[in-house]
């Protein structure tokens, strides 16, 4: 009787397993630069600094810099607005936008930064 | 012990924390004055899993037992669980907007925390949805069981398999904690606060119901 129960349990939580791994493309936003060619509405592209220039408009009204995504590409992202914090040193950066011919144009950076929690330098 | 010395007694614990964290916390590398969001966020996070937990193990004794006060106990704490779930949600939300430049953005934690809010909305539309006292302990305890099993899945192993944009959890897979030991003493006071805090509710939520036979929960 225990064992049986246990079995159950252990089959529904197989069962569980099994259906995020079935669903898994819904769990996470985040596409390559390839998938978001094909994209009709925006898109969250996730990647990294490819190159440490950030180039800035002189009103700093739009930067441009080169985001390398997870399959290796890399694409020249247009954002219209100021130059979110740490983005030099982000981990990890979202894109959230639309690709028009050849580039990316993004309405939203989100950035991740490295998890630190020791005290800043100047305290 | 009288409950409402314990009241006392951890309200000014809270206290204490909160001084702490405007006060003794220094302002961090990367996040500055908002690592202070963290001391509220990580422990409601936390305190909601717990709640969880406690909500299946006692659906547990419930359905060995067959004695209705597992089932209050059950029941409250999934209640508890998802209040302390809403605040981790609303606080991570604030948090994202700050740090990463938008409240929601389906970001893996986001969508799992999403799900679990569901699955335990669902818990109480199922309580509500059956008159009968025993049988309604007996559906909902193995209901509490089952989305039980998922929070593994949800909370722990998920967003650790995706690229998220929510900071690697203090408690790293590398077993480090890198954290100044001041915040790490925080923290763990904010935590202890926090689940102090929902013992406390759980028992008086549990304390207000009476048994039919007539004797009491409270001791």
């Amino acid at each position: 009787m225990k064992k049986s129960r246990m079995l159950c349990l252990v089959v529904v939580a197989g069962f569980i397993a099994y259906n995020i791994f079935i669903y898994q493309s819904s769990l996470t936003p985040y596409v390559t630069f390839a998938q978001a060619r094909s994209a009709k509405s925006a898109v969250q592209v996730k990647g990294t600094l490819a190159t440490p220039i950030i180039a800035q408009t002189e009103d700093r009204q739009a930067i441009v810099f080169a985001l390398r995504d997870e399959a290796g590409e890399e694409v020249t992202v247009i954002y219209r607005g100021a130059k979110p914090d740490g983005l030099e040193q982000a981990t990890g950066i979202v894109a959230v936008g639309k690709y028009t011919s050849g580039q990316f144009l993004a309405d939203k950076l989100l950035v991740k930064c490295p998890s630190k929690y020791q005290g800043s330098v100047n305290k | 012990m009288n409950r409402k010395v314990i009241a006392v007694v951890i309200a000014i614990w809270i206290a204490g924390v909160m001084y702490a964290v405007f006060n003794l916390v220094p302002p961090v590398e990367g996040l500055g004055n908002l690592v202070r969001l963290a001391f509220f966020h990580i422990p409601v996070a936390w305190v909601s899993v717990l709640a969880f937990l406690v909500s299946a193990v006692t659906a547990g004794q419930y359905l060995r037992t067959r004695q209705l006060k597992y089932d209050w106990v059950s029941a409250s704490s999934a209640k508890l669980g998802l209040l302390f779930c809403l605040l981790a949600t609303v606080s991570g939300a604030v948090f994202a907007k700050l740090t990463w430049g938008a409240y929601w953005n389906w970001d893996p934690r986001q969508t799992t925390i999403f799900i679990l809010f569901l699955l335990y909305g669902a818990y109480l539309a199922l309580r509500s949805a059956i008159e009968e006292e025993e049988r309604r302990a007996a559906v909902a305890a193995v209901y509490a069981l089952l989305a039980f099993l998922t929070v593994p899945f949800l909370v722990f192993i998920i967003p650790r398999m995706y690229f998220s944009l929510h900071p690697e959890p203090v408690l790293n897979s590398v077993g480090k904690i890198d954290m100044e030991p001041v915040m790490l003493y925080v923290l763990l006071a904010a935590l202890a606060g926090c689940t102090a805090l929902f013992g406390l509710l759980l028992s008086s939520s549990v304390a207000g119901k009476t048994i039919p036979s007539g004797k009491g929960m409270d001791e």
